[in-house]
């Protein structure tokens, strides 16, 4: 997997890199506009991560140029500008995802698994991992080749979990990931407690050995 | 009092002191002049008819004066006064058919070596009357003066003093976040030109201090996201770290919700500037019950969390020409709001009715100081997950669509009342 991080704040790509290394993506940054350009002429990426802010250009031609050469690359813009209009305009472009600054990385990942699991062509949308498997389309979940009965939540809980397998994914990023603005409201953990404890039963119960690791009560880790 | 009035007080009292002093002394003195010049004839008459009765008296009885002189009685005197006396007293009048001061003048003479009393009255009627009518002149006169030169002062004040309500009618509009300087009239008088050029000025500074105050939050605001994307995605590696102790999990766990305050507290920030700047310019009607029910069923785990019973009542249907989102803010602020002060199993009401809506909550069992409950920052409780900036949200949102949001406790619930000016 071929991805391009275009961002000029080089301890933010840098971290980008660092975080998805697990996954064992190619990562190649781009820290302006021109090269930006330069790179996605040149070469074709499985995901561009996209600044619109650049310090020679805005990100969004980066985007134009990419849809007039007819190409494919998912992308995902990542802006300071939070606006309604900002992320309309990109999605509008053909933006694949929109995510705002600052965010947390392990939403970042997840994006990204997302976004290549959809433009895969050879239709395998499903993720396996030992006797755990996961259909990304029918979003079902099923150990040893049983189906298993999720909520909504828990599912979304177990997909993130996995996007981010064998890393500490924070409370607040899963609090995040699960309720959107409502997490800022209230900094309440308490759900998660509760949705993670019956997903983690579930799935014991279903056969699936105990992946899902509490890390000093500090975040989550999907340990494989 | 008006600056107006204030100028013309000292006039006006002036002028009825002076009207109420000089009436009954300027009719006194004309009294007095009038008695010295009837007393002066009484005398002249007196002695003219001494003179006459001396060659008279001889071969004709005193009666005859009496028939041409009505006003004068002769009489013979038992005794005699050497003096003469002058008096006035009202005796009836058979011409006038009433009761007339007269002065009368009483007199001993001798003629003849018989002594005569002589009396010679003259009516004061025609006097007083002459009098009155000098008096009622003078006055109507004095007043028309006075009351003239306050027409007049009044009217040139008026005059003079129009640019300074030209300014202060324009300064009452000046809003700071919508006009750049205050433009006012031009004025011959120094004073005024001098004033409107200060005021103009000061606005003027005012609006660019406003500007750049309002731009550096937004600029802030943008400009620490990099930073702060930075240092959230440090803190998430360095989870990633092994070895990693318990303890260091801990401090980490505190950064990062360290950073998740900071995070929030920008996006807060942002919004407010966002609010102030008018960005959020399109309107559609907006129904208040179906955004307090979206909400409701967003706020749902946390109302749960804490047994919070929420009753909603629409008593009408209240459909705002707003913009979506930020009605959504405006009631999801007030209803967070609610929970978070709320109390283990407590209740929110809600009420909606045409133009307005009302939500209440229980809670502390104390009313908030509601001076300051709208301002930025003025937390009333110590819950750091509040950033005290919801009602300051609330309240802009409100001021932008004319609506006023007042505080309200009673009956143990703390009460926020949105009511909408019909538009």
């Amino acid at each position: 997997m071929k991805l391009l991080i275009v961002e000029d704040e080089k301890e933010l790509s840098k971290s980008i890199v660092a975080y998805l290394k697990q996954e064992n993506y190619l990562c190649e940054i781009a820290p302006d506009f021109k090269t930006a350009l330069d790179k996605t002429e040149s070469f074709d990426y499985d995901c561009v991560l996209l600044d619109i802010t650049l310090p020679d250009g805005n990100g969004l031609n980066v985007l134009k140029g990419l849809k007039a050469d007819n190409k494919t690359d998912g992308v995902i813009i990542i802006s300071a500008k939070n606006s309604i209009d900002d992320r309309i305009a990109g999605l509008n472009l053909g933006a694949d995802d929109y995510l705002a600054k600052p965010f947390h990385l392990s939403e970042l990942s997840a994006r990204i698994a997302a976004v290549i699991r959809r433009r895969r062509f050879d239709g395998n949308k499903v993720l396996v991992l030992n006797e755990l498997t996961i259909d990304t389309l029918a979003k079902t979940v099923s150990v040893n080749g049983k189906g298993v009965d999720l909520t909504r939540k828990e599912y979304d809980l177990l997909l993130y979990l996995v996007s981010n397998k064998n890393r500490v994914v924070s409370k607040n990023a899963i609090a995040e990931h699960l309720s959107g603005d409502e997490a800022d409201v209230f900094d309440n953990f308490d759900f998660i407690y509760a949705h993670m404890k019956n997903l983690k039963k579930k799935m014991v119960q279903a056969g699936c050995e105990d992946y899902i690791k509490s890390i000093y009560g500090m975040g989550y880790k999907f340990d494989i | 009092m008006k600056l107006l009035n204030k100028s013309l007080k000292g006039h006006i009292v002036y002028s009825v002191l002076v009207l109420f002093v000089s009436m009954p002394v300027f009719y006194f003195e004309l009294t007095s002049i009038v008695a010295e010049d009837v007393d002066e004839d009484l005398v002249a008459q007196k002695a003219d008819l001494v003179a006459k009765m001396e060659k008279v008296i001889a071969n004709k009885p005193f009666e005859y004066f009496q028939v041409f002189e009505p006003d004068i009685h002769i009489k013979p005197a038992n005794t005699k006064r050497t003096k003469d006396s002058i008096y006035t007293i009202s005796f009836f009048d058979s011409i006038a058919k009433e009761n007339v001061p007269h002065r009368v003048l009483e007199s001993t003479v001798v003629l003849n070596s018989e002594w005569y009393n002589i009396t010679i009255s003259k009516s004061l009627v025609d006097n007083d009357n002459l009098i009155f009518s000098i008096v009622m002149v003078q006055a109507i006169i004095l007043v028309l003066i006075i009351m003239g030169l306050l027409f007049i002062t009044r009217y040139h004040s008026k005059k003079l003093w129009k640019p300074f309500y030209a300014t202060l009618g324009k300064l009452h509009e000046y809003k700071i976040e919508s006009e750049k300087s205050i433009e006012l009239e031009k004025t011959d008088v120094d004073e005024f030109a001098d004033l409107n050029k200060t005021i103009s000025n000061l606005t003027n500074r005012n609006h660019e201090v406003y500007l750049s105050q309002k731009e550096f939050t937004e600029n802030a605001s943008h400009e620490m996201q990099t930073p702060l994307a930075v240092f959230q995605s440090k803190v998430e590696l360095l989870m990633q770290t092994t070895p990693l102790t318990s303890d260091q999990a801990e401090l980490i766990t505190e950064l990062s919700e360290a950073g998740q305050r900071m995070n929030r507290l920008n996006k807060t920030l942002l919004l407010l500037s966002k609010i102030e700047n008018n960005q959020f310019t399109d309107k559609e009607s907006v129904n208040i019950d179906k955004a307090v029910q979206k909400l409701a069923e967003q706020y749902k785990n946390a109302l749960n969390q804490k047994s919070i019973s929420l009753h909603t009542r629409v008593a009408g249907d209240a459909i705002i020409n707003a913009n979506q989102t930020l009605i959504e803010i405006l009631i999801g602020n007030l209803l967070s709001n609610a929970i978070r002060h709320n109390v283990q199993g407590g209740r929110i009401n809600i009420i909606i009715e045409p133009n307005q809506f009302n939500i209440s909550n229980t809670g502390n069992t104390k009313p908030l100081d509601a001076s300051r409950l709208f301002q930025r920052f003025q937390k009333q409780t110590a819950d750091t997950n509040s950033l005290g900036l919801g009602l300051e949200i609330a309240k802009r949102i409100c001021s932008l669509y004319k609506a006023d949001i007042t505080y309200n406790y009673a009956d143990s619930l703390h009460s926020f009342n949105v009511s909408f000016n019909n538009s």
